[in-house]
């Protein structure tokens, strides 16, 4: 199992090793010049644009610029907005919280409906009310993130005039309908693993022992089936929540909700380098290392790959 | 004895044709065909269907409920939105096919050839891979956009280089399965070169584990495409596309719910009813996979 773990983290390393490379050449693959790019039709003098040229760090050797990336990577110091003169790291700090608020208050819903709809659909296996739930995740899993917001807009907001339809500032009202945004299409896979993974347990043996003994079907799902069907679920939380910090950019751009992911598509649009790389940086460096975790722990909780 | 004479039936290409036999034969797989016929259909003969120029600007015509001279309304600048709703969809189902090619072949090429060769180049690739994966949803995407700069063409680029892993790691996986066959063994025995181990025996092979992919893969890539569409990094104003026409119609979200329900409803149509073929396909070569076994 050591030599499992020791290559898993390596295999991490080597990654974000790999992504650090990839992350730095955002700048050097722009096609032409990438100062030209970034002023595209401003009026600059040649001495503003050797400026920029070099707050960039473009007139070293590529290996020395990427070493100097790195080695302030490390130190946490990913450079300085172009456009507005913040430090990156400073940046995407204050809008990380509010992006870690709304993937996990959209996971919390994901699972909160996603094992009420799964469980009634294995409860209700083969009839009616199983092709409805199953259905609705089919649909669930079809409908895009950005129309899903629009329709959440038109009926809470605009006809029901329930909840705001931007979410600024602190407080619930303006959380909920960008985390049933994000969280419906994942409300659809919890429904369909837990659904598939009691099923399966439902089926054993130690099950049909448990009815046998004459244990109530409450009791017979949640002490003895629940408990089991759970472990598949639990290991998809963990990834599931990295992903989410990805799908983010369109749920903050559609609510004008501050995050990472609108800062994303706002430093795109603006052609502000530094910051894309921050935020793409950050964002698959917690990625990657949220999955290492997931499989680390699942390593060591799961007994047969212990025992290997 | 009665069983003998099938069994030495050649059945080289039987699979394949079970495979699609089985998903016509599944409900589900029935409606997501006529919902995608249909669209595509409507798509095809955009000019047939409407007469309106979807660039044409009316502003004496601006914001005009669904009815009889506009079925789906007008927008904000008076333009046809059944017009846009279908010149739009052909762009949006192109960006989805083209991602797809993109990703498609240049994912199964790759993944032949870590495959098939393995060493260093396999471990070079993989790494890659390994690296492209750890960018979660549409950040690889958004990524290759900062490099390329918005546009139709780089978001169709983008998305395809984005689905360029997944293509990748189960075609290498086919790849090593296969390999190892005695079939393979024997073609080698023969003196087949290595282009012809991989284009007449292994190619034919992972395509067909590949098929459910690219179903599944092209409504990803519609709503990938259509996603950066939406967040304006794709089509520029006045082009008509789903996600782009959404995007537009946020502004008009009080004045115009049509606006954001029909192209919505095209992405939503289009993505259920390939994920709908793609199940059923998917049940389809698992089922083929295990009769095959069977016998």
């Amino acid at each position: 199992m050591t030599t499992y773990l020791l290559r898993r983290l390596f295999t991490s390393i080597l990654v974000l090793f790999g992504i650090s490379v990839l992350v730095f050449s955002i700048i050097h693959l722009v096609p032409g010049d990438v100062v030209t790019a970034i002023l595209g039709r401003e009026k600059v003098s040649a001495q503003q644009e050797a400026q920029l040229r070099q707050q960039l760090g473009l007139n070293d050797p590529i290996p020395v610029q990427y070493w100097r990336y790195l080695d302030r990577a490390l130190h946490g110091d990913l450079g300085e907005s172009i456009r507005n003169y913040v430090p990156v790291s400073q940046a995407i700090a204050e809008q990380l919280p509010s992006t870690i608020e709304l993937a996990f208050a959209a996971l919390l819903l994901a699972l909160a409906l996603g094992f009420a709809l799964g469980l009634t659909a294995a409860l209700n296996h083969g009839n009616w009310v199983d092709t409805l739930a199953m259905s609705l995740s089919v649909s669930g899993l079809s409908i895009p993130t950005f129309w899903l917001g629009l329709l959440l807009i038109l009926l809470f907001s605009v006809s029901l005039k329930w909840l705001p339809s931007i979410s600024t500032g602190p407080g619930l009202a303006g959380l909920v309908l960008p985390a049933l945004t994000l969280g419906l299409p994942e409300t659809s896979v919890v429904a369909r693993m837990v659904r598939a993974s009691m099923l399966d347990v439902l089926g054993r043996e130690y099950i049909t022992a448990a009815r046998a003994k004459g244990v109530s079907q409450a009791m017979v799902v949640l002490k003895h089936a629940l408990r089991n069907a759970l472990i598949p679920v639990v290991t998809f939380v963990g990834l599931q929540l990295a992903s989410l910090l990805g799908g983010s950019t369109i749920v903050e751009t559609i609510f004008a909700r501050q995050g990472i992911g609108r800062l994303a598509v706002q430093s795109i649009s603006n052609r502000d380098y530094p910051m894309v790389q921050g935020v793409v940086l950050v964002v698959a460096v917690i990625y990657v290392l949220i999955n290492t975790l997931t499989d680390v722990t699942y390593t060591l909780l799961n007994p047969k790959i212990r025992l290997q | 004895m009665s069983a003998v004479p099938a069994k030495i039936q050649p059945r080289y290409d039987a699979p394949g044709v079970r495979v699609l036999r089985r998903t016509f034969r599944n409900r589900s797989a029935q409606v997501g065909f006529a919902i995608l016929a249909l669209l595509v259909l409507a798509c095809a003969c955009a000019p047939l269907l409407t007469r309106a120029d979807p660039l044409a600007i009316d502003p004496s015509n601006t914001l005009q409920p669904p009815g009889r001279a506009a079925p789906l309304g007008t927008d904000g600048i008076g333009r046809d939105v059944l017009a846009r709703f279908l010149y739009g969809g052909r762009l949006s189902l192109w960006v989805g096919l083209v991602a797809i090619a993109i990703g498609g072949l240049t994912g199964t090429s790759l993944g032949m050839l870590a495959g098939y060769f393995g060493g260093w180049l396999d471990a070079f690739l993989s790494w890659v891979t390994d690296i492209l994966l750890a960018f979660p949803d549409i950040l690889l995407a958004l990524a290759i956009i900062a490099i390329l700069g918005a546009g139709i063409v780089n978001a169709m680029i983008a998305v395809g280089i984005s689905f360029i892993p997944a293509f990748m790691r189960l075609t290498r996986s086919s790849v090593l399965a296969i390999r190892e066959t005695s079939y393979v063994e024997a073609a080698r025995a023969l003196g087949a070169s290595d282009l012809e181990v991989i284009f007449n025996h292994i190619l034919p092979n992972v395509l067909r584990t590949l098929l459910v992919l690219v179903t599944l893969g092209i409504g990803s890539a519609i709503l990938a495409g259509a996603a950066l569409n939406f967040l304006g990094l794709g089509a520029q104003p006045p082009t008509p596309e789903w996600g782009a026409m959404l995007n537009a119609g946020q502004k008009y979200i009080r004045d115009g719910w049509w606006l954001t329900v029909f192209p919505g409803l095209g992405i939503f149509l289009t993505i259920l009813s390939i994920n709908l073929i793609g199940d059923a396909l998917s049940d389809a070569v698992a089922g083929t996979v295990v009769t095959s076994e069977k016998k």
